[in-house]
């Protein structure tokens, strides 16, 4: 059993609900990926999903900014409500929601040009820049956000693919907040990352956490305890349990949470 | 207790120093094989070095020719004794071979050189220094340096492919005609120099392969590549990013996309076919033209870009189209700001390809009228580059290769090598704006 979290925050229930997501289907072709998922996401909360592998989180977190859209053979049912409003409403274009609910994946996936266009390139194309100089500040403050100013600030102009993992990744996380979003999904970012790395990305979620709704799918228990104050489970596509942090991995009431985060499932 | 910490005790260990049986055979089956893959690159080198060799030896004679070069003076009592005969041309050829034989006897060599010879060694000169007096009047009585191109068969004589052993009088070249020629170089009256006329001129009369150049052809295959470059590159990049990135999977694009496939292998004289019937005959563009010569193989190179655009734009990870979606970028933006760049060298690689197929085709051009006898002259203008009948270099080299006379032999050679240089430019340029594209990123 793990001790409880320091940094849980128990009054996040008091916090506005950002994320509503209520009977939420997913197939891929034939196979049921998600099923009768419900759950609420809190505004300036980290929550985790955690469950084994090929349970569903990553597809859930996917489904919340539209990026299954991209495959062919998903299909997506349900209700989901962004601050009220229906994301899978036909009138929103998904590229307004992917810039309100912005996303870093599991392998650090940085644009092969300079570490200054990575994070620009968003503004750029959403015009939240009028001038060089805009730009120009709005690439430093997403660069200290990412921790990873104080490395580069003498290099923007070198490629983001020559960085390393870790600074590859909190690039990523970098230009996935010069966007300015509001909900911030992260699909297994330290995944590839050494342990000091990992370490800087979970300082850097906890500080995001003042302005962000941080949705994290994590494998490590360990780490969802530790940055996360809600937590969601995940099995064979169901969601199995959901609540505080705390709770969950102190007091899981249902006997699958409690194998998985014993280890005795997964 | 696993089953894994069981001891094994029936495989004794082995020593490390002695390789075992299986070892051996693995090790000898992959030495074999680097030696076949070091034989086939050899057979290929070895092909490649014959095929080089062989080209160059044939071919480099193209670019030079044998000239008469003389310090010829007409009196005017000659040009009016000359204007008055009834054969005029013939007039002139009898005193510019009495002029030889007396150079050559100046010079202390004797040779009787009778105007039939002359004809033979030199064409219809009388007729070319007719024309010249009557256009320059002013140059009677002065000394004026000719430089007369001597027949293929003196060509071929000096180079030695034609030797006195064996030689067989003909209409072309008598035995006679040989000392003439001898006396002539000699005397110094024969030169060799480089061959203008074959790199910047046009085709010429079946009997005259020393007045052959392939300089139109050249300017028609710019043009007909130009025409292929710029429709094809665009309608098949666009064709491949739409099929790839936005088409939705269906049986309809299945269909699409198995006609494509079969496309690239439809012979290429069916496009010839299809040129013919489409664009002259029922659309009425002119004959012979590079404009439809590049409309027949835009049709026939755009199955070939098309698959490897197709097959680069796969080739881009995901992960670059899901972090430009995943920052908010429309599928376009991210199609053409991300996707497109990085497939990009792999684009340009199946353009060249495909661009130097279409540069080399000849058959479908044959079949609209590309022959190589119609590349008679430059076109006038930029626009009649592409509309006035014209051939191109492959065409042009068949031609040449299927006439009787051997001085055409050694133009088709030469005329290869002009291709493959064309080619060759073509080639760096494309890899010159590749490394360009490559850098920017």
């Amino acid at each position: 059993m793990y001790d409880t979290p320091t940094t849980v925050q128990t009054d996040v229930d008091a916090m506005e609900t950002k994320f509503e997501c209520r009977d939420c289907q997913v197939y891929y072709g034939d196979s049921h990926a998600i099923k009768d998922v419900n759950c609420d996401l809190k505004a300036n909360t980290v929550t985790a999903f955690i469950g084994p592998s090929g349970c569903g989180k990553s597809t859930f977190l996917r489904c919340l900014n539209r990026m299954n859209d991209t495959i062919d053979i998903a299909r997506v049912e349900g209700n989901f409500r962004l601050d009220g409003e229906d994301i899978y409403d036909k009138a929103v274009d998904p590229v307004q929601l992917r810039a309100k609910v912005g996303m870093v994946f599991q392998k650090p996936n940085p644009f092969p040009k300079s570490i200054y266009d990575n994070v620009a390139y968003g503004p750029r194309i959403h015009g939240l820049a009028k001038n060089k100089a805009e730009l120009d500040e709005i690439v430093e403050k997403a660069l200290r956000r990412g921790a990873i100013w104080d490395e580069v600030k003498d290099r923007l102009d070198s490629t983001g693919t020559g960085l390393s993992g870790g600074q590859q990744q909190r690039l990523c996380i970098a230009r996935a907040v010069a966007t300015e979003p509001e909900v911030l999904l992260m699909d297994e970012p330290c995944s590839a990352l050494d342990p000091i790395a990992t370490a800087q990305v979970e300082e850097l979620i906890d500080e995001l956490r003042q302005n962000y709704s941080v949705v994290i799918v994590t494998h490590s228990m360990q780490q969802a305890a530790r940055v996360s104050q809600k937590t969601a489970f995940f099995h064979l596509g169901n969601l199995v349990e959901f609540g505080d942090t705390g709770q969950i991995f102190t007091n899981p009431k249902d006997p699958r949470t409690e194998s998985y985060i014993t280890g005795r499932i997964g | 207790m696993t089953d894994a910490a069981a001891p094994n005790t029936n495989r004794p260990s082995k020593s490390l120093l002695a390789a075992d049986k299986r070892t051996k055979s693995r090790n000898a089956a992959e030495s074999r094989f680097k030696m076949m893959g070091i034989a086939a690159i050899t057979i290929g080198l070895v092909f490649l070095v014959i095929l080089v060799t062989a080209i160059i030896r044939s071919g480099v004679p193209a670019f030079t020719r044998t000239v008469v070069q003389v310090d010829f003076v007409l009196t005017q009592e000659q040009f009016d004794t000359a204007e008055k005969a009834v054969l005029k041309t013939g007039a002139y050829t009898k005193i510019f071979a009495e002029y030889v034989a007396q150079e050559a006897e100046a010079k202390g060599i004797e040779a009787e050189v009778t105007p039939k010879a002359l004809e033979r060694i030199m064409g219809k000169i009388g007729a070319d220094i007719r024309e010249y007096y009557r256009a320059h009047p002013d140059k009677i009585g002065q000394p004026v340096k000719f430089d007369l191109a001597a027949s293929s068969r003196v060509d071929a004589y000096l180079n030695g492919d034609i030797t006195r052993e064996g030689f067989v009088s003909s209409r072309f070249l008598e035995t006679g005609d040989l000392d003439v020629i001898d006396a002539m170089v000699e005397a110094g009256l024969i030169k060799t120099g480089w061959d203008t006329t074959f790199l910047f001129g046009a085709d010429a009369g079946v009997d005259n392969p020393g007045g052959a150049g392939i300089g139109v052809a050249v300017v028609g295959s710019f043009f007909m590549m130009l025409v292929v470059l710029v429709l094809s590159l665009p309608i098949s990049v666009a064709a491949s990013i739409y099929l790839e990135e936005f088409a939705p999977k269906n049986r309809f694009t299945d269909l699409i996309e198995v006609n494509i496939s079969n496309l690239a292998a439809v012979p290429s004289i069916v496009f010839g076919i299809l040129g013919l019937a489409v664009f002259i005959q029922f659309m009425h563009l002119p004959q012979s033209a590079p404009l439809v010569g590049g409309l027949v193989l835009t049709l026939m190179t755009l199955p070939t870009i098309i698959i490897s655009t197709r097959a680069s734009l796969k080739a881009v990870p995901p992960s670059i189209r899901d972090a430009a979606l995943g920052v908010g970028a429309s599928k376009m933006q991210t199609v053409f700001h991300h996707v497109l760049p990085l497939a990009a060298p792999g684009i340009l690689t199946g353009t060249i390809i495909g661009l130097a197929q279409a540069l080399g085709e000849t058959a479908p051009l044959l079949l609209i009228g590309m022959v190589g006898f119609v590349a008679r002259a430059y076109p006038d203008s930029f626009i009649g580059g592409f509309t006035e009948a014209n051939s191109v270099m492959p065409a042009q080299i068949y031609t040449w290769a299927s006439r009787a006379d051997p001085g055409f032999y050694e133009k088709a050679w030469g005329g290869i090598i002009i291709l493959l240089v064309f080619l060759l430019t073509m080639n760096i340029i494309a890899i010159i704006l590749r490394r360009r594209f490559e850098r920017r990123w």
